[in-house]
């Protein structure tokens, strides 16, 4: 059986072409998991992961990985309800902030109780994806040492899918 | 037993009893790493600051170790196989030994590294050594040559090495002090809170690097303050334990400064002396703790070349460590698959680094 926070990291490693090694190491998934599940809610939540694993499970039946990504695109990133709540997943994961959900959304399904965009944790800020990406730290966080800036970046291999 | 087969009397017997000093010293480091990056973030500030200084002032100790070592003609290898150590590995504190493990912070951490810091001195001269009655292959501060007996404590083994320098300086002259200046690395290239680290040509100066050595580590004669007004280690952690900070003037065991707040369960649950064979083989956590190793060994390689006529490597070096800090937090905030709530940990097994690389 497949807990819930798995089935989030299965979805954030393939929509941030992160690895769930490096998800779990920032140590923000079960803080930013409890942020979209109480925002959103269990229903649209649990029906992203779902979408996805199903995503998942056709293309891996097709030996088409390209297949995935279409219908994550389709039937996830297209959705009017499940859309812009799929991308505040991945804008948690590069920077660390719960981003408000569009006008369009709350006139469509409701505001949500707490549904305002703020920073998640103390920690979240500093364990950005964006940092890793750009092969930069933190600016206040994660000093990088004396001298660093005269060496060139470390940028990350992207995770292969 | 007999003490004089063990005195320092050959230039050569002086540099093994450097390389292994420079070994002791790096020896700590893993530990304390461990412990330090295992504490959760946005939390136990105390305790991170006490175990972060003490963790750059054993790089200070490598690099003074490091300076004494060249400045009698020695060579400095910190890519040797058995540099370092599999742990647990042990250190001698007294009649006996005790284990040094590489595990999450804890009340049993900061004792054990209280062990590694303990001031100990000999209560008389027969005493200075101990053997071993079965030498474990991942014995500390053992005699060259001799790895049953070992000595008291850390402290009794740099004495040693002073009594050493003070030999073969009566002996030879400055004739000891051959070689290359320019191998000395000097403070230009190494900033860190406590403790200057000074460049080794002569007596004086080897007698001060083993001076500031002993004081930060032990204390010096009882005293839990330095000529400096810093604070030994083994006090600096023991303030940990016993949740207050010293003064200068207290007594040991005695702290009468502010309290501070140690939060002992806002750490990862990491798994001790992890070892890569505990992660799934072809899982992104073991091919990320591979790659931590290797990153590791090549720190190592780094530091080598520093300390053998580019020190200004050592800049490069540092900012090395602070990459290899982002890979340990990484690995230590990653729960092993299989094992129910235990973390991975960097496994320092440099041997295995060594064989996927060549």
């Amino acid at each position: 059986m497949t807990t819930r926070l798995e089935r989030f990291l299965a979805f954030s490693a393939d929509a941030t072409a992160f690895t769930r090694f490096e998800l779990q190491g920032t140590g923000q998934a079960r803080e930013y998991l409890d942020t979209v599940v109480r925002i959103a809610g269990d229903t649209i939540v649990d029906r992203l992961l779902d979408l996805h694993l199903h995503a998942k499970a056709v293309a891996a039946a097709s030996g088409n990985s390209a297949i995935m990504e279409h219908l994550l695109r389709r039937d996830v990133l297209s959705d009017p309800r499940l859309g812009p709540v799929a991308r505040n997943i991945v804008k948690m994961w590069f920077v660390g902030i719960w981003y408000e959900l569009p006008r369009e959304w709350t006139e469509a399904f409701g505001a949500r109780e707490g549904d305002v965009t703020f920073v998640v944790s103390g920690t979240a800020y500093a364990e950005g994806l964006l940092w890793r990406a750009i092969g930069a730290n933190p600016p206040g966080a994660k000093a990088p040492g004396y001298g660093s800036w005269a060496l060139p970046p470390h940028i990350p291999a992207l995770a292969a899918h | 037993m007999s003490t004089a087969s063990t005195r320092i009397t050959t230039v050569e017997r002086l540099r093994e009893y450097l390389y292994l000093a420079m070994q002791l010293e790096h020896a700590t480091i893993p530990p304390y790493l461990t412990a330090l990056y295992s504490l959760k973030p946005g939390t136990n500030s105390d305790a991170y600051h006490v175990i972060r200084v003490v963790a750059v002032e054993e790089m200070l100790h490598l690099t003074l170790d490091a300076n004494m070592l060249n400045a009698i003609g020695g060579s400095p290898d910190l890519t040797a196989p058995s540099f370092v150590p599999d742990y647990p590995a042990f250190l001698p504190d007294g009649e006996t030994d005790f284990q040094v493990s590489r595990q999450r912070f804890s009340r049993e951490a900061m004792q054990n590294i209280l062990e590694i810091e303990r001031p100990k001195q000999t209560p008389s001269e027969q005493h200075r050594l101990v053997r071993r009655s079965a030498p474990k292959a991942q014995q500390l501060a053992v005699v060259p040559g001799e790895p049953s007996m070992q000595y008291y404590s850390i402290g009794e083994f740099y004495a040693e090495i002073g009594r050493g320098f003070r030999y073969l300086h009566k002996e030879m002259g400055d004739a000891l002090f051959r070689g290359d200046p320019a191998r000395q690395v000097g403070k230009e290239y190494f900033y860190s809170g406590g403790g200057e680290l000074t460049t080794v040509t002569d007596l004086d100066s080897a007698e001060v690097a083993i001076r500031l050595i002993s004081e930060q580590g032990e204390g010096y004669g009882g005293r839990i303050y330095d000529e400096h007004r810093e604070l030994a280690h083994y006090y600096r952690f023991e303030q940990l334990l016993l949740g207050r900070y010293y003064l200068d003037g207290d007594q040991p065991g005695q702290p009468t400064g502010p309290a501070l707040s140690v939060d002992w369960d806002a750490v990862y649950p990491i798994k001790q002396d992890a070892r890569l064979a505990d992660y799934p083989a072809g899982s992104e956590l073991r091919d990320a703790a591979v790659a931590f190793n290797r990153a590791y060994a090549d720190f190592l390689g780094l530091l080598t070349k520093a300390f053998t006529g580019q020190p200004e490597l050592l800049i490069e070096a540092v900012t090395g460590m602070f990459r290899l800090r982002d890979l340990m937090i990484q690995l230590i905030r990653n729960p092993i698959p299989g094992l129910d709530g235990v973390n991975a940990a960097p496994t320092f097994e440099m041997a295995a680094a060594a064989v996927v690389s060549s």
